[in-house]
Order: structure tokens, then sequence, then C-alpha cells
């Protein structure tokens, strides 16, 4: 007798599959895929060619209408895919979605041989006419989808997805080697169908969250725009309130960014614009010192030096709201620190005391010197250098004091001019 | 037996609701045009119809027209995919018993074919 090879419905000689192969390529596919859809179809045509079946389809669940629909079916005698859905209580659902424990074993997988087994073995629904009832509706629904194994997918303990398989053209049995193939790819698969569903979803929301952070956000600098805006002011009331006053507010700014500058300091992001701000607002505090204390043309008792260096902590809390604004209440804290520690209000020294609160320091008294002296101009900003320097070490931070007299000396001198 | 008139462009639609139903001892034909359609309901007296709302050649609400013309007695039940739920009104209003909208439970549908003709036996 002559023997005919075998022949799928391509007519090809049917190759044994080379499943590990085959298990390798996909796993490889669905790493680079990022829409599991490419993969579902990919695994229908791959089963259905390869194995030679009458069909195979995969049924998937919507996430947000609890039923299966037919996401992709291949084959000669595919599932129409438009047409069936399958709601939450339909049998073969049902069987995946059961607890029963005599028949745990097979959620793993169900043959249309194994539930005639099933029903042909009465212990297994033995007192228990549900368990039969659903053998039978699982059977009669297995067979109007020409089903002859339904292999389950599941991520965690939900049932993301079903493998429906139709018998093989050739009528042959499924090997078991096949079948741990199959629960192999459906795992995998319903792990890329929950993975990229989350994924979108993550997606969606984080783009949510982002745009309510952003408002949010802007919302937030806006409301500290103005609010610096409101110190700006308060601190140049303060400025002009001083009868001290000599010249505008951002005279001092102007110098102490020089002096940084000087230094080399890295004012690079926004450091400069915090050393400006430290610059601007470190006596905002003076808002709440009593006019006859401010504006007392003699010498401060001691009582009132008390109430009049209460203007840091003032000044600090004023500040304070502001959350962008840490490193200038920082230096607004600072600013009356000496370098040798006798300052206040906390005694700190030396490096302790930020580098833009030292700079603070030499331009304010600078300021405060020359502003006392006004009607003496002249002298009296060589007074003030000299008292800085005479300072330095003591009360001031010495490199500080050179920065500022070098850079004085080198563009100060427009200052007269203003 | 029962008779039912399966109608719609699609083969594989047509194909397995022939199969489901003749496992249920229907007697079960199949049209894919509304012509096809108009002329079984004619040769073949079904009780029950499953119309496809929206076909290629012929509207389903003109089919639907001229079959319960011809006998008003025939069961009608529309099948519509969701894009074409605003004609069910227009279905209804011309007769229809009933409509089921796609992707559908065969077990819904099975159901409702069988409340169709227990009401015709009602009624005689």
């Amino acid at each position: 007798m002559k023997v005919i090879p075998r022949r799928n419905r391509f007519g090809r000689k049917a190759q044994p599959v080379d499943y590990h192969e085959a298990l390798r390529e996909i796993a490889k596919s669905m790493v680079r895929l990022k829409r599991p859809e490419r993969l579902l179809k990919m695994i229908t045509r791959f089963i259905t060619r390869e194995l030679g079946l009458t069909h195979a389809a995969i049924l998937v669940l919507e996430p947000e209408k609890s039923r299966y629909t037919i996401f992709d079916s291949k084959g000669v005698k595919k599932l129409p895919r438009s047409l069936i859905r399958l709601d939450l209580d339909h049998p073969i659902i049902r069987w995946f979605r059961m607890t029963d424990k005599e028949t745990e074993a097979d959620r793993a997988y169900i043959s249309k041989n194994r539930i005639q087994a099933l029903l042909r073995n009465p212990q297994i629904y033995k007192n228990r006419p549900e368990v039969h009832e659903s053998l039978v509706r699982l059977q009669r629904a297995m067979g109007d989808y020409r089903v002859d194994i339904a292999i389950p997918g599941h991520f965690k303990e939900a049932l993301v997805g079903i493998l429906l398989l139709g018998e093989k053209l050739s009528r042959r049995l499924f090997t078991q080697t096949e079948i741990s193939f199959f629960q192999t790819l459906v795992h995998d698969a319903a792990i890329a169908v929950k993975t990229s569903e989350y994924h979108e979803r993550l997606i969606e929301r984080n783009l949510e969250l982002e745009e309510r952070l952003k408002e949010i956000e802007r919302l937030r600098k806006k409301e500290q725009e103005t609010y610096y805006e409101i110190m700006k002011s308060l601190a140049q009331e303060v400025h002009a309130k001083d009868p001290y006053t000599f010249g505008h507010i951002h005279q001092v700014e102007r110098l102490g960014v020089m002096t940084a500058e000087e230094m080399g300091l890295d004012l690079s992001g926004r450091k400069k614009a915090v050393l400006s701000a430290g610059l601007l607002l470190h006596d905002v505090g003076k808002i709440g010192i009593p006019d006859n204390i401010l504006k007392k043309p003699s010498a401060l008792d001691t009582e009132e030096w008390k109430v009049m260096r209460t203007h840091v902590e003032k000044g600090v809390k004023i500040l304070e709201p502001l959350t962008d604004f840490k490193e200038v209440t920082e230096i607004v804290r600072c600013h009356h620190e000496c370098y040798d520690g006798s300052g206040y209000p906390r005694g700190l020294r030396g490096d302790q005391i930020p580098i833009e609160a030292r700079i603070v320091s030499v331009v304010d008294a600078f300021h405060a010197i020359v502003s006392t002296r006004c009607y003496r101009e002249g002298r009296s900003i060589e007074t003030a250098l000299q008292e800085l320097q005479r300072n330095a070490g003591t009360q001031f931070d010495p490199q500080v004091v050179g920065a500022f007299l070098r850079a004085f000396k080198k563009n100060g001198r427009s200052r007269k001019a203003a | 037996m029962t008779r039912l008139l399966v109608v719609d462009d699609e083969p594989e639609i047509c194909e397995f609701l022939k199969t489901f139903f003749e496992d249920r001892d229907f007697q079960v034909e199949t049209a894919g045009s509304g012509e096809a359609a108009l002329k079984s309901a004619e040769t073949f007296c079904p009780q029950v119809i499953l119309l496809d709302i929206k076909m290629g050649d012929v509207d389903g609400l003109e089919v639907l027209k001229k079959v319960k013309q011809a006998n008003p007695k025939v069961k009608v039940i529309m099948v519509t995919a969701l894009e074409t739920t605003d004609k069910i009104e227009a279905a209804m209003r011309l007769g229809a018993d009933n409509y089921i909208t796609k992707p559908l439970s065969l077990e819904y549908l099975e159901n409702d074919v069988r409340e169709k003709i227990s009401s015709l036996a009602a009624k005689p």
C-alpha cells in the first residue's frame, strides 16, 4: 500500500512543528510588539496554519463591558467575529470562572473529550446537579463554536481571554506537547494584553495627571509671582520709608550681584535670582517696625534696638509662605549674622552663614553708612569702604569685602551719577 | 419544524447561524441579499426571519416592509450593528417584532426566536 503523506490545507506536507523554536520566535515578537493586537492575530494564524486546524479563535474580555468578544478567528471554519459575544454567564466563560474543587484540574484547559469523560463519571457531579448542568451546557456551547479545546488566559485572578481551537483537519487528537505550547502562548498573550491595557490606561491617566499638575504648578507659580511682586513693593516701601535711604533699592541689588560675580560665585540657574531676591527683600520685615523707631533721627536705645532687630524674624515670617523662596528666606534670616559669630539672631559664624547673606551683610552695611552721611557723599563712600575694610574678618567675610571693593572700584563709580 | 430565514450579507454569519439553529432542530435557509431574502420569504415561507438591517444592495428596512406586506404574521427580528441603531425606531414602526444588536449573545437570540414562535402558536 502506498503511503500518502498528510497534507495540511495549504497542500504542504505537514512538518512536525518545533514548539520550542516557535515559542522562542513568538516570545521575541512579543517583546517587540507594543500593541498586543498583532500578537493575538499572529497566534491564531500560526496555530491554524502550522497545526492544520479547522479554526482558531481568541476571545478577549472587554474590560468595561463584562463580556468577551471574538478578537480574531482564522481557518476554514472561522467564527464570525462581529456577530457573537459571550456574556459572563456563558457556559464556556462560567466554566473557567468556576471555583469547584472537584473539577479544578480541568480549569487549566478543557477539551470535548474530557467533557465527555467527566459526564460519564457520575462521581464528579454526585449530589451536585449544578456541576452536571454546567458540563452539559459547556458541551453544547463547545459544539456551537466548533471547539475541540479551550485554553484560558489568566492574569493574576482575572480571566483575560480564551483560546478556542477547532479540531485538526487530520482529525488527530492534540498531543500534550501541543497543549503545553498553547498554554504558554495564552499565558504570555494574557500578560501582553493586560500589560498594554495597563499601559494605555497608565498613559491616559499620566497625561491627565500631568495636565493637572501643570495647571496647579502654573497657578502656584502665578500666586508666588504675585506674592513676590507684593514683597518687592513692600521692600521698596520700607526702603523709601527709611529716612537714611540713599538711592534706589535696586542699587543694593546691583552692588550685591556685582560682588558675587567678582567672587566668581556660581550664579547659574536660579542662583542669581535667589541672590537678587535676598538683596531686595532682606529688610522686608521692617514693614512691621513702628515708625517711631524706624524713623527715629537719633540713636536707638537698648529697648528700641531689641524691637529693631525683630525685623529679621518678621521678614522670615513674611517670606515663609513662599515655598519657592526657601533659600531667600534663609538669606533674610542670616543677613545680620557676623563673620565672627557676634551677629544675630543665631550667632552663626563663617561658612555657617550662607554666602548670599554674607554679601547682603556687606552691601547693606555699606549702604547704611553712605546713607546716614548723604550730605557728605564723596567722603562718605571712602569712609564706608574703610569701615568695611576695618571690619573685615570680624563683622564681614574678608573675601566678600575684598570682592566688593574691587567690584566697586570697577563699576561702583557710576553709582555717583545715580 | 420551525422554518427560520437568516438574512445577512456576510456568508460566515449565515453559515454560523444556520448550523447553530439546525443543531436545535430548526429548518434554516439563508439569504445574502435583499433580493434573495424576498424570494426565499415567498418560497420557503419562514415563520421567523433574522434580518440584518444594513446590507450591500438593499436596505434591510425595505426587505422588512415587503415581507411584512406579503405576510404580516411572519416574525422579523432585526439584527443591527451599533452604528445602525438609529434605524431601529424606523424598523419598529415598520412592524419589526424585535431587534438585537451585534455582537449578540447566542443564548439570548435563541430565546428570542423561541419566544416569537410560541407567540405565533398562541395567536393562530
